[in-house]
């Protein structure tokens, strides 16, 4: 056994050599210094996952003077930092890290390649390192807004949410400004919530669940309900689109454009706004002005599109009014993490 | 691509042509799949050439990606061994997923909590602390069956679901490390698997396992129960096998081998448990054990190989520009010409010879 | 079990008189309900109803499952073949979409969903049944296909124009309680709750039935009386692989609307421990899927009351839930004796 083991790796060895002589030259080489590359590596889950790591790759596509744009997909967390690797060895410029779970790979690969900018979406940044900014957004304050508007709509006193999991704290975030903006609005409000009960794996990837369970919301009452949780959550927004009188909200992005299926009821949609928050955060790298350590990017609600003539103007002054509140910081949206 | 690997441990005769004679279906099956699969490439507009190259560098192209696919195989091996091993009991053991968690977080909190230990004792104790909660786990579903008669197939895809809302529930409570995400604390340093170079330590364990397994299954008495049981349980309990202990034990020892792949995970690559960092292993088990005809050494270069095509797919992403998923038809393709050895011969016009054949699904519904 | 007796196994049980214990459990069952809906009759009309949505692509992967292991073959390839039919079921569906009625778009996805199910059933029986594959392989190779095929094929940002709309069985769904729950729903909804009740006859009292079940059962005797366990095994697999489909073109096409990757998330095994626990048998499956699909949807209400519970405690209930009905009632399981092996014919 041991014989045909250490033939397997003479063997091995020897393709291995082979192989790296081949090394095939690019013709954009990003390691010049003329060539600015901009790399992107996403979370689990696919580029065009209609939410945060699409967004993030929309803001690396938009970004200004750049010469060459690339992204990989991740399929296993554990190579979270190999991915990082492969565009850190090419010589890449700035490197885009899409979610809170690759927080500590951003961090290694930063001090591994000190020479090279990374912007990490949704990644709290405890300690400032110099060559890391972290987008990360108040999204608690998007769902206050989203939850003042349901409340303000709802014409049942119940108002629903179907969400992603607890596991990642921008849904929980979400989650309790969202409750936090509907009491505000009326505090005897009925509330139903749920998470999806899979792991991480399938949490935003199961739209059937989503429908289901929007479904089983609807029919006790609810008359707006909150899709927070990728593809479940849109899950949830197609199924309100088909009921009558009933409002959604979408999630992360303006979802008009990415979940045509919810046209029917979405009002508007909690938004993060990573696509300008990377854009801006490349543009400082290329300017040599990476802002070390935690960047805000903006929060807000989207456009109301077709139920523009459906939202009084009572409502839309209502809720610029709290958006000023929140920004002045005079209100508060009940979401404490780490409580 | 490495195909040399896939040889089955049966007969004795001389290496080289045992070699060539057990190697040659695997090596033209994985030949035949990745045709295949270049034909669906270049049908989509990819260049299938740059894909495979790509793939190769990734997995075997210098000493780190040598290393990477050592570190993929390891699970899959844990993963494989377990399902080869209930296999050899008649029992099929969908539930290496959760095993495999309850075994990560099990590693991880024995890793982080037990402070002050020198490594010579910590690590060993967090992985056996990992491998035997794992086993616990499997005996759960064993236990189920031996005295209530719940078939193992529901009960272990009950208990993956279970797994995973009892690690998450831990992570994100119980054991959550401070700050705002879901993880349990880093395990220690003197708990922690090392790498030598490139070789992660891992997966000599991981060699090891194969190899007790081997001996366990083939050289003892009890392995002789298990095969006796696996084969016609009525004839076993007969012969004077305690087929109810045997199923409780098999199944204890199968989510042992899961459960120290879990730990294995935490204490040599994750470093902690996080949830959403141990997913799909469990499944890949069966592929593997299926593609080792569940032979425990089968198992071995039949992970490397998946766990090659997994450390190569960034690659592949990032020089060809091509879809990770693809691996995922490959594999298919390969799993299925290994087991249809038939085509593969048809097809490069080889001789019939009388190979092994296996059933694994008799003991589906005993 | 193989006598034609076994009628009415919906929460099936062996050791004291089974009979005894499932009536005693669906009037128990009945109770429950009338007593849940007097007190709270929203929660309790709106928890039945995802009940029985929730339970709709359980039942049918069930029901491809026990039609192919009748006659003997094993198919743990449901949750491929459902992901398969969902993505051409919903391309089929888009490309048709924008140029012929909406209806017919929708009823042609469907149509080509059940065909692929089959289409994968054929591959599943020409593996098993001509090649003699071990059958877990068979279905395996089946599972990693599709998800590599469908995911490696996925396009973005398509979406259909509309899905299979729920429509209520005129006066029968203002029935208090029974209307809304079972006679308002969409088309496929209705047509797994019928067909649960057709296979159940035909498996039991039509010569279709007795052939499948001789040959899962005991298969040389069967080609002794001239029946082609081959052509038998063929034509189950292919006909239960249209099951499937169906229940993949739900997914996309009724409840969904859209495709994802990798979106069938675990139905098919979930199918297939369904069908165990039915005891191969169509109503005893759709007992198991009603009672899965019931305690997921109990899940989502003890989350909407708000209880002050981590999430994952009402998440793993719908599991630990399965695990103690059938550990606690529903006892050991028989397959038909001759499943997961080829035949070899004289």
């Amino acid at each position: 056994m041991f014989k045909r083991i250490s033939l397997l790796m003479v063997i091995l060895a020897l393709v291995s050599l082979v192989l790296a002589a081949c090394n095939s030259s690019d013709p954009e080489d990003c390691s010049s210094d003329e060539v600015f590359c901009v790399g992107l590596v996403t979370d689990v889950g696919e580029v065009d996952d209609k939410s945060f790591n699409q967004s993030a790759w929309e803001g690396v596509q938009g970004a200004e003077g750049v010469d060459k744009v690339e992204f990989i997909e991740t399929g296993d967390a554990k190579d979270y930092g190999a991915n990082i690797a492969l565009f850190a060895e090419d010589g890449y410029d700035v490197i885009v890290t899409v979610g809170f779970a690759m927080g500590e790979a951003t961090a290694e690969a930063a001090a591994t390649y000190p020479d090279i900018d990374f912007i990490g979406v949704d990644q709290f940044q405890g300690e400032a390192i110099d060559n890391v900014a972290g987008l990360i957004f108040n999204e608690d304050k998007a769902g206050f807004l989203a939850g003042a508007l349901a409340a303000m709509l709802s014409e049942t006193g119940t108002i629903g949410a179907v969400l992603g999991t607890d596991l990642v704290p921008p849904v929980v975030a979400f989650k309790e400004g969202y409750e936090g903006g509907a009491r505000y609005i009326n505090p005897d409000i009925n509330l139903i919530s749920t998470y999806h009960p899979g792991g991480m794996d399938v949490a935003f990837t199961d739209p059937e669940w989503g429908a289901s369970t929007a479904k089983q919301a609807l029919d006790q009452g609810a008359d707006v309900i909150f899709g927070a949780g990728g593809k479940t959550g849109n899950g949830a927004l197609g199924e309100v689109a088909g009921a009558e009188g009933a409002y959604c909200i979408g999630v992360d992005t303006d979802q008009w454009e990415t979940a045509p299926e919810a046209h029917g009821c979405l009002v508007s949609s909690a938004m993060k706004l990573i696509t300008p928050g990377v854009q801006a955060l490349i543009a400082a790298s290329k300017a040599g002005e990476l802002p070390a350590g935690n960047y805000i990017g903006d929060v807000g609600l989207a456009s109301f599109h077709d139920f523009d003539s459906e939202v009084s103007q009572e409502i839309k002054d209502t809720l610029s009014d709290l958006e000023q509140q929140l920004a002045a910081g005079t209100l508060e949206t009940g979401y404490n993490p780490g409580g | 691509m490495a195909a040399q690997e896939t040889e089955t441990m049966q007969e004795r005769e001389s290496v080289g042509k045992r070699l060539w004679r057990s190697a040659s279906v695997p090596v033209l099956s994985i030949i035949l799949a990745l045709v295949i699969g270049g034909v669906i490439l270049a049908l989509s507009g990819n260049n299938p050439i740059a894909a495979y190259v790509a793939l190769l560098r990734g997995s075997f192209g210098s000493a780190e990606a040598f290393g990477r696919t050592l570190e993929k195989a390891t699970p899959l091996i844990f993963g494989g061994l377990a399902v080869a091993f209930a296999f050899k009991a008649g029992l099929f053991n969908i539930g290496g997923q959760g095993q495999l968690l309850i075994g990560a977080i099990i590693a991880a909190y024995v890793g982080f909590a037990f402070d002050g230990l020198p490594f010579i004792i910590h690590m060993p104790l967090a992985l056996i602390a990992g491998a035997v909660a794992g086993g616990l786990y499997g005996a759960i579903a064993g236990a189920l069956k031996a005295y209530t008669g719940a078939h193992e197939v529901i009960t272990t895809i009950m208990l993956n679901y279970v797994a995973i809302n009892l690690t998450d529930y831990l992570a994100d409570g119980p054991w959550k490390d401070e700050g705002i995400i879901a993880r349990t604390p880093a395990v220690l340093e003197s708990a922690v698997i090392p790498t030598w170079g490139f070789l992660p330590f891992g997966f000599l364990l991981a060699v090891l396992a194969a190899i007790a397994t081997w001996y366990l299954v083939y050289r003892t008495t009890f392995g002789y129960a298990i095969r006796t049981t696996g084969i016609n349980p009525n004839a076993a309990q007969y012969a004077g096998i305690k087929v109810s202990q045997v199923i409780i034990l098999t199944m204890g020892i199968s989510g042992f081998l899961a459960g120290m792949g879990g730990a294995v995970e935490t204490l040599g690559v994750v470093g902690r448990y996080q949830p959403g960092f141990n997913l799909g292993l469990g499944f890949d088990g069966i592929t593997i054990a299926l593609l080792a005809k569940t032979n425990p050494l089968g198992v071995i270069p039949a992970a490397i190989l998946i766990g090659a095509m997994q450390a190569g797919s960034s690659q592949m992403q990032f020089s060809a520009g091509v879809p990770f998923q693809i691996i995922d038809v490959i594999q298919a393709l390969i799993l299925f010409f290994v087991s249809a050895d038939i085509i593969v011969r048809k097809v490069f016009r080889m001789r019939e010879t009388g190979g092994e054949k296996i059933t694994l699904s008799t003991g589906w519904g005993s | 079990m193989t006598s034609t007796t076994v009628t009415t196994a919906e929460k099936p049980s062996s050791r004291i008189s089974g009979r005894t214990i499932l009536i005693a459990l669906l009037v128990a069952i009945g109770i429950a309900i009338v007593y849940y809906y007097i007190v709270d009759p929203t929660a309790t009309t709106s928890v039945l109803a995802g009940t029985i949505r929730q339970a709709t692509p359980l039942i049918l992967g069930a029901l491809c499952g026990l039609i192919g292991e009748r006659s003997g073959i094993i198919n743990i390839g449901i949750e491929g073949q459902m992901l398969m039919a969902a993505f051409v079921a919903f391309m089929v569906n888009v490309a048709l979409g924008p140029i012929m009625p909406l209806g017919l778009a929708l009823f042609l996805g469907v149509v080509s969903g059940i065909l692929v199910g089959a289409l994968m059933g054929g591959f599943l029986a020409w593996m098993s049944v001509t090649l003699k594959l071990d059958q877990i392989i068979g279905g395996t190779v089946i599972n990693i296909l599709a998800l590599g095929l469908t995911s490696y094929f996925y396009v973005i940002g398509l979406t259909t124009r509309g899905k299979l709309p729920t429509f209520a069985l005129g006066p029968l769904a203002d029935i208090p309680l029974i209307g809304p729950v079972l006679f308002n729903r969409s088309p496929i909804q209705y047509l797994a709750i019928i067909l649960v009740f057709v296979v159940q006859f035909a498996l039991f009292r039509t010569v279709w039935g007795l052939r499948t079940r001789s040959v899962g059962e005991h298969p040389s005797a069967a080609d002794t009386v001239g029946i082609s366990v081959k052509m038998t095994r063929y034509m189950n697999v292919i006909i239960a692989g249209c099951f499937a489909g169906l229940a993949g073109a739900y997914l996309t096409l009724e409840s969904v609307g859209t495709f994802e990757r990798g979106m069938t998330n675990g139905r098919g095994f979930i199918a297939l421990a369904v069908m165990i626990f039915g005891r191969w048998t169509p109503l005893g499956s759709w007992g198991a899927a009603l009672l899965f699909g019931f305690a997921t949807a109990l899940k989502t209400q003890l989350d909407f009351m708000g209880l002050n519970v981590p999430p994952q405690l009402t998440g793993s209930m719908p599991y630990i839930l399965t695990i103690v009905v059938l550990a606690g009632f529903a006892g050991r399981a028989r397959p038909p004796a001759a499943v997961g092996q080829p035949y070899e014919s004289e």
